[in-house]
């Protein structure tokens, strides 16, 4: 099944919540592997690393950055949709007032 | 008497009827979970003390005339994320194993309330999944087994109770769905699964993957048990602010349950439902759509609205979850976990920024009205739970089933919209294992939902077929 660059982002982000999703990307996941992680992506799994500097091995990393990148493509598409000022997030804030 | 699959409705009968006794029946499951539990690693404690003393209690009640319908010294089981008092709830993870919470979740009161005795706190994958395990073996209990056939998994991350409900442990459970958690092992283990909508029961005392996701159902012999439990369990409770106060009455067998005057259901299939998928998973589908064939008028093709469900579900879950065990990740403890991708499954999280996590839930506002007006066109859409049959225990969910790369997604979209959604038996696939058969409906239409399975249940014995295990 060919997906695009994408929808594959999507459904790597939908594999942090729901792991057997990964049945769905096995032949786009190829792809993606050849694929170079971004420069933001290798950054901010440094970031990670800083904040914990002797926690993880090479592979710890490697695996840290493929997850860190293909969840930046996902939100790519978070901005494509249109929101206003006015569209607030789905939860209420609401003020607390004790007994007196 | 062979108590073992029998309904919570002939439970209840039977008790009611005074053929049997809710001490007796508490003896008889615990028997079971102790003796044949370890078989499919679905216990994590038994409840015994409790389970003794609760029956106890529903006798003495029962004998006095007092009636706490149809749960009434039934026995069940709870997801170990659910805390209970006086026994340990270790979320299926090592470095919870000997936590011991000081109360009861009020889904826990809420069933002791209706006289129901709680005898096993069951197996999890480990922090329900939230750390990306990608094959079966994530739970300190080790892999849940389906009992169809143990060398394949149960599912999850509800395990435990898929299991227990299939091997005749218990008579329900109560398992916990942020994403797939309760129709994928209601699917493997070939039982009843309903996932409600968010909100229509209290989360309070369950372990939080995902606050603005999680849900708490219950795993059953049927979708009338399912109601039944359900019944018991939902309502507003002050310490979930989240909670409402809808309740959940099941609807008679209507002719017209749409209320559009017509006298069949409007069921969707969503685009590629049965395209690409285990040939006896899309053959059980469309004899399951045949079997309901003179009550539905079937769309075929429907397609959801083109939004970005994977990002927004994937975004929520990661940033709510690195916070909810963000003591986890700071202290290390991620690596006494059993899976070896969920010791660093948490830390990808850490790079999730505030203002994309906050879009994540701004777009969630849009996507919620969008799926909505999609999903009143039908009373129901249909799919196949899962596209293939279980994963074999030592294969990564990746190459468990290798070239089964299609159906279409529903379980994604509609947990993070939080609508609910119902898994039910419908067949058997390759290797013995069982097959699911899912409808999802608006918010708060569970009373649709169950009826809709239950029309499916009363003209089908899938979900009374009994694993080879005795």
């Amino acid at each position: 099944m060919d997906i695009s660059r994408r929808e594959f982002a999507e459904r790597l982000a939908l594999v942090a919540a729901a792991p057997w999703f990964l049945e769905d990307l096995k032949p786009a996941q190829h792809q993606q592997q050849a694929q170079e992680p971004t420069g933001l992506a290798k950054a901010l799994t440094e970031a990670v690393r800083l904040r914990y500097p002797d926690r993880f091995s090479a592979d710890d990393l490697t695996a840290i950055t493929r997850s860190i990148d293909g969840r930046l493509h996902a939100i790519e598409r978070l901005y494509q949709t249109t929101l206003t000022n006015a569209d607030e997030p789905d939860f209420v804030y609401s003020v607390y007032r004790g007994a007196d | 008497m062979d108590f073992a699959f029998l309904s919570v409705v002939e439970l209840g009968r039977l008790l009611r009827e005074k053929k049997t006794t809710a001490a007796e029946l508490a003896a008889y499951f615990l028997d079971r979970l102790e003796r044949i539990g370890p078989r499919f690693n679905a216990v994590v404690t038994v409840t015994r003390e409790r389970a003794l003393a609760e029956a106890a209690q529903a006798d003495r009640e029962i004998h006095q005339g007092i009636g706490r319908g149809p749960l009434h010294g039934v026995p069940y089981g709870v997801k170990d994320l659910i805390a209970t008092k006086d026994y340990p709830t270790t979320w299926g993870a090592e470095p919870y194993r000997q936590q011991k919470l000081d109360a009861d979740a009020t889904v826990v009161e809420r069933l002791g309330a209706a006289g129901a005795v709680l005898v096993a706190k069951l197996a999890m994958v480990e922090l329900a999944g939230g750390m990306g395990y990608n094959q079966p073996n994530a739970s300190f209990t080790g892999p849940g087994k389906t009992p169809w056939n143990p060398g394949y998994w149960s599912g999850g991350s509800s395990s435990g109770p898929g299991a227990a409900v299939a091997a005749g442990l218990v008579p329900f459970a109560i398992g916990s769905e942020t994403s797939g958690s309760i129709l994928t092992p209601a699917a493997y283990c070939g039982v009843t699964g309903l996932r409600p909508t968010y909100g229509l029961v209290s989360r309070h005392g369950a372990m939080a993957l995902a606050w603005t996701m999680d849900k708490l159902g219950p795993l059953a012999r049927s979708a009338e048990d399912c109601a039944i439990v359900l019944q018991a369990i939902v309502g507003r409770d002050p310490k979930d602010p989240s909670s409402v106060g809808r309740g959940f009455r099941p609807l008679p067998l209507t002719p017209s349950p749409s209320g559009r005057g017509g006298t069949k259901w409007r069921i969707g299939i969503p685009k590629g439902a049965d395209k690409d998928i285990q040939p006896e998973v899309a053959a059980n589908f469309r004899a399951a759509l045949k079997v309901l064939g003179d009550r539905v008028d079937i769309v075929e093709d429907v397609e959801l609205p083109d939004l970005p469900y994977g990002a927004v579900a994937g975004l929520i879950i990661a940033a709510e979850g690195a916070s909810a065990f963000d003591d986890l990740l700071k202290d290390g403890r991620l690596s006494q976990l059993t899976a070896p991708e969920d010791r660093t499954g948490g830390y990808p999280a850490l790079a999730v920024s505030a203002p994309d996590y906050l879009r994540a839930l701004r777009v969630r506002r849009p996507m919620q009205r969008a799926l909505d007006e999609f999903l009143k066109k039908f009373d129901a859409l249909a799919v196949p739970t899962r596209n293939t049959v279980a994963t074999p225990l030592d294969k990564s969910f990746r190459d468990g089933w290798p070239g089964v790369t299609g159906g279409a997604n529903v379980i994604g979209p509609t947990n993070v919209v939080g609508v609910p959604g119902v898994s039910v038996p419908n067949g058997f696939g390759v290797q013995g294992l069982p097959t699911g058969l899912s409808f999802t409906a608006r918010a708060f239409d569970e009373a649709k939902l169950v009826t809709l399975a239950q029309l499916y249940q009363d003209r089908t014995d899938w979900h009374t077929r009994r694993p080879p295990i005795d």
